[in-house]
């Protein structure tokens, strides 16, 4: 086994059940993650993405089947954490999430200070009220919120504002490590992109890791230093942020790429012809192979994650 | 882009100086909205008791009645009166029976349209000036309705008040007891047990006076107090205390089961919004959770449910009070409404509009306090509530 990464993920697997049967929505997945770098994960909707993000955190839906794997933190088993340990240890002092509905994330009955000060409180990394609010005004004025919004309630915010208040809430202990799940998804473009500048203006200021999980390749690419591509609840391309957003190599990775629009090029926009698999009902061998523009009969196996470079792993038979 | 702007203007504000403006301002706008929900209420209390009078005047055909009723009288009393009129001609004697009935009519306001008498009778029982009884009386003989109904009104504040608050309570704690415990074998029970809210409260009593007191013979059946009244305030309290279990049982029973039923798929739902699994992944303890993120949030739902289900509440407790013989305003209704004592049921119905108008209106201020989004008249700057 090499050295570990300062976050690294090992063999996850989820399963949810459903009226129509068990689902596996994480298969497997393992990839790591160095001290200070943010990755991507980018996928169609229900790929498997937000299920990893918030396995990760342990946050398992009632209808939860199983989820086993491991989670190394600095090289300390999360897994091996009881449920309250782990509440108090990890959520919100070393990971942070950002979740998808940052929108409804608020509660509406708690002015918005008072929630993104919940966590300073709830782990007693602050001495009294009166620093948790010196914090709480700092983690507004580095996402870009005016202060004078601190005694609002969440439905006086608009909805960038919500978004931004919700990134200031998972700043504000100064994690190790944020995931956000698709963090401007639900916003305009300008918003968008401002938003995008915050992260990377904060990535650079305090040298926290991002765990971006988006399907907006665009906008990514901005804060990325490692992409990982997921197919059907399996990692399919990890690998370095320049290989991916230069040239990828998966089938599925370039069909993903090429369907971003770009200005510079004049083409039609790429589509992947059908639909993700059913995770309840997965095809043998490579589940991309239905879809796949360079299916060849090797296809009908499962392949495995080929190393084809120093850290560019690929889930192909093309790469063998 | 609006955003934007208020970027550059972030340094200028301070936090502290805002935090008082902002509590003013909360309390402004409850006040405001107080002021509103009593308007409101205050018309609706008007309307309904105008309806009151409407119909138990039947929209004036009470006054045929009467009529009829006074000639008889009239007629009764001439017949009374034979040796005095024995050689009176008949032509004066019609004459003066006219007279008599005439003046009757007049004391009684009967010479005057219906439609305008019912606005002095509207004017009258809003400022609660309820005139004289017909036929019943207080307990201590008095035949003025106000008084009357004042004298019944404790006893009824007593019972319902209680009940209530067990009510609530009782619902609420299990509610969220339950929602922790979704799909188990108490849950299913009490989902079960839910429809038996449909029978009224009396139909409980019924059987209660029945297994507790005819046959178990442990707790009166019926009363507010042990008969003869025990001296001293303890021991009279303590008779009231004993005579109130059942009827307040039957009010509990009657509507605890579909209450814990709605709050707990209230805390169900809200226990499923997005803001719940953040406090979760914010590491807060299940406790905080619970109070915080889910209980919290319901509240102003539940504060209006219960407000529905009080005013259903209100209304089986006049039967209710028959079956548990209770001298509150529900048996006083009831004995009025079969002796057709207009002036009683009018005053005992604005007493009840004006109960229930109280009851929503005290509702109206916790929810106001409790949800930051109730607001009136402005359009709020946040605008998607």
């Amino acid at each position: 086994m090499e050295e570990r990464k300062y976050l690294d993920i090992e063999d996850i697997e989820l399963f949810f059940s459903t009226s129509e049967g068990t689902v596996r929505a994480v298969d497997k997945v393992s990839f790591g993650l160095p001290r200070g770098e943010s990755m991507v994960v980018v996928g169609e909707s229900g790929c498997g993405k937000s299920s990893l993000g918030n396995a990760i955190l342990r946050l398992l839906p009632r209808n939860t089947e199983k989820y086993e794997g491991h989670v190394f933190l600095n090289s300390e088993d999360l897994m091996s954490l009881s449920d309250e340990k782990f509440r108090h240890d990890i959520r919100w002092n070393r990971l942070a999430l950002v979740p998808q509905a940052a929108m409804n994330s608020l509660n509406p009955v708690i002015k918005v200070q008072d929630q993104v000060a919940e966590p300073l409180l709830v782990h007693d990394m602050v001495d009294n009220k009166e620093q948790a609010k010196d914090r709480v005004v700092k983690s507004f004025r580095r996402v870009g919120v005016p202060t004078d919004f601190l005694q609002r309630y969440p439905f006086e915010l608009s909805g960038g504002m919500k978004q931004r208040v919700s990134i200031a809430m998972s700043l504000v202990t100064e994690p190790d490590i944020v995931i956000l799940d698709e963090p401007t998804s639900a916003l305009d473009m300008l918003t968008q992109a401002n938003i995008m500048n915050v992260l990377k203006r904060i990535k650079e200021e305090l040298g926290i890791s991002f765990i971006l999980i988006t399907h907006d390749i665009g906008t990514s690419s901005e804060i990325a230093d490692r992409a990982a591509v997921m197919y059907a609840g399996q990692i399919v391309e990890y690998t370095d942020a320049r290989n991916f957003f230069g040239d990828p190599l998966h089938p599925y990775s370039i069909k993903l790429m090429s369907s971003v629009p770009r200005l510079d090029v004049d083409k039609d926009l790429d589509y992947i012809p059908g639909q993700p698999p059913s995770l309840l009902n997965l095809p043998e061998g490579c589940y991309f192979a239905e879809r796949c523009h360079k299916r060849f009969e090797k296809c009908s196996q499962e392949p495995p994650l080929f190393e084809v470079e120093d850290d560019w792993h690929v889930k192909c038979w093309l790469y063998k | 882009m609006k955003e934007e702007e208020t970027l550059e203007e972030t340094e200028k504000y301070a936090v502290d100086s805002l935090e008082d403006e902002s509590s003013s301002g909360d309390a402004a706008r409850i006040a405001k909205y107080i002021l509103f929900r009593t308007l409101l209420l205050m018309m609706s209390v008007v309307i309904g008791v105008y309806l009151v009078i409407l119909v138990a005047n039947m929209g004036g055909q009470v006054d045929d009645i009467r009529r009829a009723e006074i000639s008889y009288n009239v007629s009764m009393q001439l017949m009374a009166m034979q040796d005095q009129l024995g050689d009176m001609p008949a032509e004066e004697r019609r004459e003066f029976e006219r007279q008599l009935r005439e003046r009757e009519e007049r004391r009684l306001g009967l010479d005057q349209p219906f439609i305008l008498r019912s606005f002095v009778y509207l004017r009258d029982a809003l400022t609660l000036d309820l005139g004289r009884a017909e036929q019943l009386t207080s307990d201590t003989g008095s035949r003025r309705v106000r008084r009357i109904i004042l004298e019944r009104l404790p006893p009824t504040l007593l019972l319902m008040i209680t009940s209530f608050f067990i009510l609530f309570f009782i619902a609420l704690f299990v509610a969220l007891f339950l929602s922790r415990r979704y799909g188990s074998k108490l849950d299913r029970a009490i989902v079960t047990l839910a429809p038996t809210s449909a029978a009224p409260s009396w139909f409980y009593g019924v059987f209660l006076i029945l297994i507790f007191s005819t046959v178990a013979g442990i707790l009166p059946r019926g009363g507010m107090v042990g008969a003869p009244p025990p001296e001293g305030t303890l021991p009279y309290a303590l008779s009231v205390l004993r005579h109130a279990i059942l009827p307040v049982t039957a009010l509990v029973i009657a509507g605890v089961f579909i209450q814990i039923y709605n709050w707990r798929t209230f805390f169900l739902i809200y226990s499923q919004e997005d803001y719940v699994e953040m406090a979760k992944a914010k590491g807060l303890s299940r406790r905080n959770i619970e109070l915080k993120y889910i209980l919290r949030p319901t509240l102003p739902p539940i504060i209006t449910s219960f407000a529905m289900a009080l005013i259903f509440r209100w209304m089986g407790s006049i039967v209710l009070e028959r079956v548990f013989n209770w001298p509150g305003l529900g048996r006083m209704l009831f004995e009025a409404i079969g002796l057709y004592d207009v002036p009683v049921i009018v005053g005992a119905q604005v007493i009840f509009a004006y109960l229930l108008a109280f009851t929503v209106f005290f509702l109206d201020i916790i929810y106001a306090i409790l949800d930051p989004r109730v607001k009136v008249g402005q359009g709020s700057e946040g605008g998607k509530a």
